[in-house]
């Protein structure tokens, strides 16, 4: 079963076709980098799989369960943070188990169990903010905070749900060169605890879907690349992925090849951005058949 | 220039100037109207006014003390009419502010109504609920409501973003806790400042429901005494009144300092 399953997914606002026939299936473990041109659709289809926008025709599944509005199996980290601010870091990060274990009449009428059970969500937010690089800044609000430290906070948030796919918006756009290149690696090391977690003959705990319009970004930190466009044979019916290939594996203690980047940055360009490019779309969305080749 | 800061000491140096100010040019006026009048009790000195706080701190006649029975029915007043009108106005501004089915349902009565000056509708709470406290608590908090109510349904739609709604339902909120731990408290802050904003508002609507139609409170006691022209009493109600005001504003201003330190200054 995948991790994310979408289906013939097809949307429109009025006469403006913006999806058409949409598929993609994501495996548990996987890091998928998407990419398309500016208004092709990538925020409609991230909204979709969120569940907030649910798509007119065509089905969206998140380990066999249904999208049909926002839930927990599904983690979203956002541009803009969109932190609590009336929460510390620590709480922001607490703030997910609490609503997920407990509800208002648990935390009222039972409140020495409410207590214990707090204590062991904030431990837990506290580790990964730990993992995450801000054990020191745990209690501070977001407005104390940077932006690269809120972002770190965000995705805090969202891994401590353990969702069954975390969507990251753009995660990184609002961010300066170097916090951006921090936080590249930081999604490096969740690829790595993937690669152990599979090492070991476990389930890889991170399954990840990028959206950026980065796309020296988007080859380097995820392990798939997929572009999303208008630009194919039948773009008036609106955009569909037009690329799924895999991309070069890095370690997070790894130079990055940017040779390798390179020629398929340049392919990914001419697939997915060119729009004299009117291809059949299939030609590079050969991902699963490499796959299967492979093994 | 324009907006050159200053230094605090000079500041506080100002603000005492400014209150010596008052209290000289009120001392001048003072001493100017008893020569040309001994017995003038509009601008009165100081021994008028030790004179009218032995009245208010002595019984009368008829036993009652007059600040305390003012106090007391005043302050009464006040808080039932603020607790009910900033419950109500929060509850509909919250429902406003999350549910567009609700948005569009209060918003034109509340356009309505905020255009209506409260203390004009005195008549139609007099006729309704009659003189007794309940008259006083609908003219405070109908008062305060629709303002109130609609300063609730802007900070709640647009202090708090959809991402963080959506993000609060991913976190695995449901619509109450979405409501309650996310668009309450993040607003809190601002339902505070505008309480702030409302208690003046408030005491104006009390005062003038008690000028017209009380037998006891601050609003009675300043109409009967400034008929007889006894400034004395009246200015010392002001003054009460002002401090009322003052303590109201500082209370809430460090409720939200302690309820909300993330806020800022």
């Amino acid at each position: 079963m995948h991790a994310l399953d979408v289906q013939k997914v097809s949307h429109w606002f009025g006469a403006n076709r913006v999806l058409w026939d949409v598929n993609l299936q994501v495996a548990a473990g996987q890091i998928v980098a998407m990419v398309g041109p500016s208004g092709c659709g990538k925020s409609t289809l991230l909204r979709a799989i969120l569940g907030t926008h649910p798509p007119r025709e065509g089905v969206i599944l998140a380990d066999g369960i249904r999208i049909d509005g926002p839930t927990r199996h599904v983690g979203i980290v956002y541009q803009d943070y969109a932190l609590y601010d009336f929460l510390t870091a620590r709480k922001n990060v607490a703030f997910g188990p609490m609503l997920d274990e407990t509800n208002p009449a648990f935390r009222l009428f039972r409140f020495p169990a409410w207590r214990r059970l707090r204590r062991r969500h904030l431990a837990e937010a506290t580790a990964l903010l730990e993992k995450v690089g801000l054990e020191r800044a745990a209690d501070r609000y977001p407005s104390e905070m940077s932006g690269g430290m809120r972002q770190r906070v965000a995705i805090a948030q969202a891994l401590v749900m353990r969702p069954k796919i975390l969507l990251l918006d753009e995660p990184f756009g609002a961010l300066d060169e170097a916090t951006r290149e921090e936080l590249q690696l930081m999604i490096l090391s969740l690829a790595e605890e993937n690669r152990l977690a599979r090492q070991a003959g476990g389930q890889p705990p991170h399954t990840i879907l990028l959206v950026t319009h980065e796309l020296n970004e988007a080859l380097y930190v995820a392990e798939r690349v997929i572009g999303l466009s208008q630009f194919h044979e039948d773009g008036a019916r609106g955009a569909t992925i037009v690329y799924d290939k895999a991309s070069p594996v890095f370690r997070p203690d790894q130079a990055k090849d940017v040779e390798a980047l390179h020629k398929q940055r340049e392919e990914l360009r001419a697939a997915v951005f060119d729009p004299e490019n009117l291809k059949k779309h299939d030609r590079y969305v050969t991902f699963w058949k490499d796959h299967a080749d492979k093994r | 220039m324009i907006r050159e800061p200053i230094q605090l000491r000079t500041r506080v140096i100002l603000g005492i100037a400014s209150v010596c100010l008052l209290l000289v040019a009120y001392g001048w006026l003072s001493h100017r109207q008893h020569r040309a009048n001994p017995k003038d009790t509009t601008v009165p000195g100081l021994r008028q006014f030790v004179q009218g706080w032995g009245r208010l701190v002595h019984a009368d006649a008829a036993g009652h003390v007059w600040i305390i029975e003012d106090a007391r029915a005043t302050y009464g007043r006040l808080l039932a009419g603020l607790v009910c009108g900033v419950a109500l106005a929060t509850l509909v501004g919250m429902a406003m502010g999350c549910f567009a089915a609700a948005e569009a349902f209060f918003h034109p009565p509340l356009s309505l109504l905020a255009k209506i000056p409260p203390t004009a509708m005195l008549a139609v709470y007099f006729v309704l609920v009659g003189t007794e406290m309940k008259m006083y608590v609908a003219m405070i908090s109908l008062g305060i409501f629709p303002t109130l109510a609609q300063a609730i349904h802007q900070a709640a739609k647009k202090d708090v973003s959809d991402h963080a709604i959506c993000k609060a339902y991913t976190l695995g909120a449901s619509h109450f806790e979405a409501i309650w731990n996310v668009v309450f408290r993040q607003i809190l802050p601002r339902i505070l400042e505008n309480v702030r904003l409302q208690v003046g508002p408030a005491m104006v609507f009390l005062i003038a429901a008690e000028w017209a139609v009380s037998d006891v409170g601050f609003g009675y006691r300043l109409r009967i005494q400034s008929r007889l022209l006894n400034m004395n009493v009246v200015y010392t109600y002001l003054v009460i009144l002002a401090a009322t005001g003052f303590a109201m504003d500082g209370a809430l201003s460090y409720v939200r300092r302690k309820c909300c330190p993330w806020f800022g200054q």
